[in-house]
């Protein structure tokens, strides 16, 4: 069957949506699919603001359903803001809506979206997703939709793949505030303490860390003796260097209570389809307290003076480096390959030295932590850099 | 207005919890009955539990025994998925709440060690009644009773206008909890059977309402107006949620008691100093709590708004002390 678009003739039709939060490199992705689609003579449509554009197509005067055509993604800027927008909540199982009653409620409307998807001729799904959004897609495949999932996440905590799209971005912007923060606590002789995404896994305070060769380096996965962290600072922190750099992920734990304070459950957190609020503004709201916890409890054990600051949001945003370009391009050319092949419910996942498919089941329930045995975690030793605690 | 004979047998809806021993809502010593279900998601609700409808799933990872003392969870029946134990963590199991939420009473109830438990269960009113009925003695010697509450009780017209009339008959005090944004519909069925209106007013702008709360609040004052109108005999006490930077301000209470003196059955109005109670419901639900950054009010905020409240209603020393 074919289908007639203007002039264009399309042997199918696809679509692809993006989930909550702004990712750099979301349109690269969109390019690399919309191309590869276009080159397989297929139409791809891009979704508007997660599933809205196809539950909610009134709200759009312009249609919810944007055609992808070969002249629009050749003109599609790559370092841009994402083209197809998002949505604070993209789970079709629980959408909030205040009904004909004016009462708020949540509703599954997973059945309207597969009817949808087929009213619109659309005969398999790319999902540009993080964690969360994961589960969400393998419902959704479980309950019929032939779905394709690109990995994003900016702390690199997906599992099943060795990075997911935004990583990178995320670790060249923390690296380069982390040398500026650097720089003001050796001009004011006082210790930073930054706090950097990381709610989960450490990688992005990790590497970060090792690259500015920072003093100390606070992760989820090792919880911290403050104690032995002024202690370290004590011996490093010097009439000669009389500053240092104390980089926290805002996950990071403290070995005392075991959790970090204030804080439910990080994973808890991360799959939480009820939230009485935007996902978005969960981050927002809490970061700053990991580096606060550990700049004040640093304060009353050592003798110079700490300042907490935080990258958390900044690092979200901005233009994809070069390495987020072409991985992102790669996962949305892939992601059609994978639907010509017909691997639904996998996931796109780079597995050095290749791109492959991943089912979704191998990708959820997990969180891609720093293993104990991490080279990096050696590399970090190497480099005198405290990991919270004696290893 | 007088109460409508209403014959309970036969109804039932969906209770979350009953109450005993309670004294802040509505005069005496009450028993509260939490029904389930809300029409609003404000974001700093303390009980989010009684949010939806339907009966729902929680998990206290406290009561888990893990995998290798049980693991029932990580098998059939129970969804694919849906339960985990995370690798190089602790051997206790994880929810995946995308998955798990569609659990049920009869899944819920495999688990040997109650860490899965279900918020809510179907009652009809003569077993929720038989229960308030334990505490009778108190209520006459005190001049309280039952008092509905939620959630949004009126979200149940019909089953709570059955409690309340049955209530009546057994010679209770009747009071709710409300916050009234239902269609007058609701009111209209359940007032007739109310002694004591317990009402919030959150907030006065529609557009920071609709923010903070879900929907806009012209409808809510509608049916206060219209009750405060329709139902003289009934007793009116106005609440606010008192929440620092975003209604704990003099203007708020202000327009509040702009809206309520007018009306004479309008006896009191209350204000609720936000408090962070219901953190651990959050984590039994796998919930996010939204306003983690909000603090309670200070007491000097608390008093200044309070010494406003007294005055417009002509409450002063001693008086106002007594009252509160």
């Amino acid at each position: 069957m074919s289908r007639e678009i203007g002039h264009a003739s399309f042997q199918r039709r696809i679509a692809i949506m993006v989930g909550a939060g702004y990712v750099p490199g979301i349109n690269a992705v969109i390019m690399g699919a919309a191309i590869a689609a276009g080159r397989l003579g297929w139409e791809m449509v891009g979704i508007r603001d997660g599933f809205d554009g196809l539950l909610h197509p009134e709200r759009y005067p312009e249609g919810g359903l944007l055609t992808l055509s070969p002249e629009l993604v050749a003109n599609l800027d790559p370092t841009a803001a994402g083209l197809l927008g998002q949505a604070p909540r993209v789970d079709p199982f629980h959408v909030r809506r205040v009904n004909e009653d004016d009462m708020v409620e949540e509703v599954d409307m997973s059945d309207q979206l597969l009817s949808r998807l087929q009213a619109e001729d659309i005969d398999a799904l790319i999902s540009v997703v993080g964690g969360r959004g994961l589960s969400i897609l393998y419902k959704l495949h479980r309950k019929g939709l032939n779905a394709v999932c690109v990995p994003r996440s900016i702390e690199n905590d997906i599992a099943a793949t060795a990075v997911s799209f935004g990583f990178n971005t995320a670790l060249s912007f923390t690296i380069e505030m982390l040398d500026r923060v650097r720089q003001a606590a050796q001009s004011a002789r006082k210790i930073a303490v930054v706090e950097v995404l990381g709610e989960q896994s450490g990688w992005l305070a990790l590497q970060a860390g090792i690259a500015v060769c920072a003093d100390v380096v606070l992760i989820p996965e090792i919880p911290c003796d403050l104690q032995a962290v002024a202690a370290r600072l004590h011996d490093k922190v010097t009439p000669r260097r009389p500053y240092g750099l104390v980089v926290v992920a805002e996950g990071a734990k403290l070995a005392d209570d075991g959790k970090p304070q204030g804080k439910p459950s990080p994973l808890k957190a991360s799959l939480s389809p009820l939230a009485t609020g935007d996902a978005s503004e969960h981050v927002i709201q809490r970061s700053g307290q990991a580096a606060e916890a550990v700049a004040n409890g640093l304060q009353l054990l050592i003798a110079e003076e700490t300042f907490p600051l935080v990258l958390g949001p900044w690092v979200r945003g901005g233009a994809p480096t070069a390495v987020d370009r072409q991985l992102a391009l790669g996962y949305g050319a892939g992601a059609v390959r994978a639907v010509r092949d017909g691997k639904y419910g996998t996931m796109m996942a780079f597995v050095p030295p290749d791109i492959k498919f991943v089912p979704l089941a191998e990708a959820i329930n997990k969180v891609r932590t720093v293993p104990a045995d991490s080279e990096f975690m050696q590399i970090a030793l190497s480099l005198g850099i405290f990991l919270g605690r004696e290893l | 207005m007088k109460d409508q004979p209403i014959d309970p047998s036969g109804r039932n809806g969906t209770v979350l919890n009953i109450q005993r021993y309670c004294s802040h809502d509505g005069p005496g010593i009450r028993t509260t009955v939490f029904l389930k279900g809300c029409s609003l998601r404000c974001k700093w609700c303390g009980n989010p539990e009684s949010i939806r409808k339907k009966p729902e799933l929680s998990y206290d990872p406290r009561k888990c025994t893990g995998k290798k003392a049980c693991g029932l969870c990580l098998k059939s029946p129970f969804p694919e998925g849906a339960f985990y134990v995370a690798e190089g963590d602790d051997d206790k199991v994880k929810v995946n709440w995308h998955l798990a939420m569609d659990c049920d009473e009869a899944l819920a109830s495999l688990c040997p060690t109650g860490a899965l438990e279900m918020f809510g269960k179907q009652m009809t009113v003569d077993e929720v009644l038989d229960e308030v009925e334990k505490d009778s003695s108190f209520y006459r010697s005190s001049g309280g009773g039952i008092t509905l509450s939620g959630g949004e009780c009126l979200l149940q017209p019909d089953f709570s206008a059955a409690l309340l009339a049955g209530a009546h008959q057994r010679g209770f005090n009747t009071a709710i909890e409300t916050a009234g944004n239902v269609p007058w519909s609701f009111v209209e069925k359940v007032l007739p059977h109310v002694d004591t209106v317990l009402h919030d007013h959150k907030m006065t702008i529609p557009e920071r309402h609709k923010k903070w709360v879900g929907v806009d609040n012209r409808r809510i004052l509608e049916n206060f107006k219209k009750a405060y109108e329709t139902f003289p005999d009934a007793d009116f006490i106005a609440r606010t949620p008192l929440i620092p930077g975003i209604n704990a301000d003099e203007e708020h209470i202000r327009a509040v008691l702009a809206f309520i003196r007018p009306h004479k059955n309008v006896i009191d109005y209350e204000l609720l100093p936000y408090h962070r109670f219901g953190l651990l419901k959050y984590e039994l639900l796998g919930e996010v709590y939204q306003l983690d950054d909000y603090k309670t009010p200070s007491d000097e905020v608390v008093k200044h708004l309070q010494a406003i409240i007294d005055e417009a209603f002509g409450r002063s020393g001693q008086q106002a002390a007594n009252v509160k």
